[in-house]
């Protein structure tokens, strides 16, 4: 069983991507910024880490440096409302990039091609 | 002996003569040559107030107040006589002083060549006439008092007009309306020419007077009728800016080199001008019958046979002159400079075609006061003028910085609120998609589901158009095959409407320069357009896309066309359809026109719309080609059948007819 963890500061879209990854067969981990991402990596040691970007406290491309600090080949999506960081070349260093939608598929599709499902 | 008229028959003559209507000169001189002829006297004389010196005999008489007879039996005893009293030292002489209460009027002189007396008879009589010359001079002075005090009432009256306002045209009218009304300074029309300092020339401003004498006649009676102060009746009336006399002056342009011309040299010379034509030549049948003298007084004062086209002289006095069909006298006119502050900035040239007045030497002085009025009140409206203008200039500037500042504060807005709608958005659309797995078919629950998450999905399209049109979206650039594009995005499109009939007519050229661009962007601005088209042809219609390289000044450029076959635009609606939020569909913020004009703008591109109302419409987008890029090959399946390659959806039949090449229009870069 593949084990995600999902970074994003609202409460409810963590609860939407959990229980739709847990449906598709995931362990899922929740952390509500980045610094609670960091803490608990070492803990659940995820395959997958989906990233929101804009967090208080430490945003989604301050995270991502710190992952890859320790974690280069970890596979990292990164999450936004809209396609705004896409010319970031700081978010280049994720393997993915998801705009947030109502319709999961891409997520998923996006997920399971990393994962080599 | 000389018979002596009867001294009944001299007063009678004096009396007559004083009621008369004759200027006070000759009644004064019709006085003293009926003395002259009445006493048989050599010399008979009225010396002026300003011809009596500070001492002398006439002096001691107007200081007596008394009249003075002189005669070998009683001489002068010891009266100084001045060097320039010696010539009436005659050996008989009367001096009468006249007086208006204490104002001295002038002293009567009665000089004999021999010695005499002078009978009480006569004496009385000379009395009696020295009384009456009295009255005529004092009714003369109050009468001219009094025309003063008219006049200068007038003036005052005439520029508070002029303070009413300082509107160019209304102070230019209100002048010309002034020196035009009876009760002003009553000519029959007025001109004004002001000069142009830059191009050096006397520009006509504006006329007023009737076109012809029957109109005169109309408009003066029809102004005697009304009671009214000047002030109410000149900023009441506004001339007729209709008449033949206004359009032909304010085409007028008359260099003021030309100074042979009258109107230049009273600008130049900053000084009036009062002249008098002789007699005009009436029924002239042809040019060359005109006598010599008709010709020279035209040329000499407005050239009319100038080579440099002033047609002042045919156009204004002569033509009109000769159009009256009547005989006239004479045709005077006059000018007087419009002084401004310190320069004259034009001049006011009037007539009295119509009621032949002649204009006299105190008209002018009248109107010169008048004029220096106006010229002050003109200069000023000119200024006001000038500096409203800039004035607006800068309000439209501001407004516009306004305005950009107010979108740029608009985008801000809506990109933040996008944001904050975005996530709570997928957190309903999300746990709605979550239910409707759940719910069984067929249950009012799962439509209800359904509705939410359409309903979601729309808005997120919404939010995303705002948000791309609201972004400051930095380029990537890279070199783009707007060919590919176009494919690309007519496939995507072509998808979401599969169940349409919409034929795709593909004209694109073989050989291409690229675009140098987002390709991203490119995309979506395609896709905008194209979704459009679709919309508007509602299921059924052609769309064509057209593709050519296109060389124009020396640069090249990449130029296509996307034309429907639908609804076309609502002229009303045309001009608006680049503007953010505003739309003509009924949902949407209507950002998919205003998001591709912001796309193609970026890429330095330009967009053009041919609209035919219910019959579709062309776009027509041109791009800058990448300077030096070697053009690409076309190798796509379309295009190895040709520029003009056909592509069919949906098998739809294609008349021959309607591929269009416009490649006789312009020129190909090759
Ligand atoms: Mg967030």
């Amino acid at each position: 069983m593949k084990r995600i963890m999902i970074v994003d500061d609202e409460e409810n879209i963590r609860l939407l991507y959990k229980e739709e990854l847990e449906e598709e067969g995931f362990v899922v981990e929740l952390a509500k910024n980045g610094h609670e991402a960091l803490e608990k990596l070492p803990l659940f040691r995820p395959d997958l880490i989906t990233l929101d970007i804009k967090m208080p406290g430490m945003d989604g491309i301050e995270t991502l440096k710190r992952i890859r600090e320790t974690e280069r080949d970890l596979p990292v999506v990164m999450c936004s409302a809209y396609g705004e960081y896409k010319q970031d070349f700081t978010t280049w260093a994720s393997d993915a990039y998801v705009v947030k939608c109502a319709d999961l598929t891409e997520l998923k599709n996006t997920i399971r091609r990393l994962l080599g499902l | 002996m000389a018979v002596h008229p009867a001294p009944y028959d001299l007063l009678k003559s004096i009396i007559d003569l004083s009621t008369s209507s004759m200027p006070i000169e000759a009644k004064l001189d019709g006085m003293l040559q009926g003395i002259s002829r009445f006493l048989g006297s050599d010399r008979c004389l009225l010396v002026k107030p300003d011809e009596i010196g500070e001492s002398g005999f006439l002096a001691h008489v107007s200081k007596e107040r008394k009249p003075l007879w002189v005669n070998k039996e009683s001489p002068l005893r010891g009266e100084q006589v001045l060097i320039e009293e010696q010539g009436l030292l005659c050996p008989t002489f009367a001096c009468l002083p006249l007086y208006d209460d204490s104002i001295l009027l002038g002293v009567l002189y009665i000089g004999f060549s021999e010695d005499r007396t002078f009978s009480s008879q006569e004496a009385d009589l000379l009395l009696l006439i020295a009384k009456e010359m009295q009255w005529v001079i004092r009714s003369e002075r109050a009468w001219g008092h009094a025309k003063r005090t008219k006049q200068l009432s007038t003036l005052w009256e005439l520029s508070k007009a002029l303070l009413t306002t300082v509107n160019f045209e209304r102070i230019v009218e209100m002048t010309l309306t002034a020196i035009t009304i009876g009760d002003g300074l009553g000519f029959n029309r007025a001109m004004i020419f002001l000069v142009n300092e830059k191009d050096r020339v006397l520009e006509g401003t504006m006329a007023v007077g009737p076109d012809d004498a029957e109109e005169a006649g109309r408009i003066w009676s029809s102004l005697s009728r009304k009671k009214e102060t000047l002030l109410e009746l000149i900023t009441r009336l506004s001339p007729r800016s209709t008449s033949t006399l206004n359009s032909i002056v304010k085409g007028l342009r008359i260099p003021l080199e030309q100074e042979a011309c009258i109107l230049s040299r009273t600008v130049l010379e900053g000084r009036s001008f009062n002249i008098q034509l002789p007699q005009f030549e009436v029924g002239v049948e042809s040019g060359s019958n005109r006598s010599s003298r008709t010709d020279s007084y035209r040329e000499g004062w407005l050239q009319t046979r100038c080579e440099k086209g002033c047609h002042l002289g045919s156009e204004v006095g002569c033509y009109v002159g000769e159009h009256l069909g009547r005989d006239p006298r004479a045709y005077s006119f006059a000018t007087v400079p419009l002084w401004g502050k310190g320069k004259v900035i034009g001049v006011i040239l009037v007539d009295n075609l119509y009621n032949q007045n002649p204009i006299t030497e105190e008209d002018i002085h009248f109107l010169s006061m008048f004029s220096n009025q106006a010229g002050l009140a003109i200069e000023n409206a000119l200024l006001y003028r000038n500096l409203e203008e800039v004035h607006q200039e800068l309000k439209e500037t501001q407004n516009l910085l306004i305005h950009r500042e107010k979108m740029a504060a608009i985008g801000e807005l809506c990109n933040s609120v996008a944001h904050e709608i975005k996530n709570p958005l997928v957190a309903i659309g999300g746990f709605a998609r979550r239910l409707y797995r759940e719910i069984p078919d067929g249950t009012p629950e799962k439509r209800y589901t359904q509705t939410i998450m359409i309903e979601v999905a729309r808005l997120e399209r919404i939010l995303d158009d705002l948000f791309r049109y609201t972004r400051d979206e930095s380029m990537a650039g890279q070199d783009c095959d707007l060919r590919d594009i176009l494919e690309e995005t007519l496939s995507m499109v072509s998808e979401k409407f599969d169940d349409r009939k919409v034929v795709v007519v593909k004209e694109f050229a073989q050989d291409l320069p690229k675009v140098h661009g987002d390709y991203q962007q490119l995309k979506q601005a395609f896709f905008n357009m194209i979704h459009n088209a679709y919309q508007a042809m509602d299921g059924e219609g052609r769309l064509s896309v057209r593709i050519r390289p296109l060389s124009k000044n020396g640069s090249s450029f990449v130029r296509v066309e996307l034309e429907d076959t639908g609804k076309g635009i609502d002229p009303e609606n045309l001009h608006n359809i680049f503007n953010p939020f505003y739309s003509t569909k009924e949902s949407g913020l209507g950002l998919g026109l205003p998001i591709v004009h912001k796309i193609v703008l970026s890429h330095r591109g330009q967009i053009e719309v041919d609209n035919h109302p219910g019959e579709g419409v062309n776009f027509i987008i041109t791009f800058p080609a990448r300077p030096d890029a070697t053009s690409v090959r076309g190798n796509g399946q379309a295009r190895k059948q040709g520029r003009m390659a056909v592509s069919e959806k949906d098998q739809g039949e294609v008349p021959e007819k309607s591929l269009r090449s416009k490649t006789d229009e312009e020129d190909y870069d090759r």
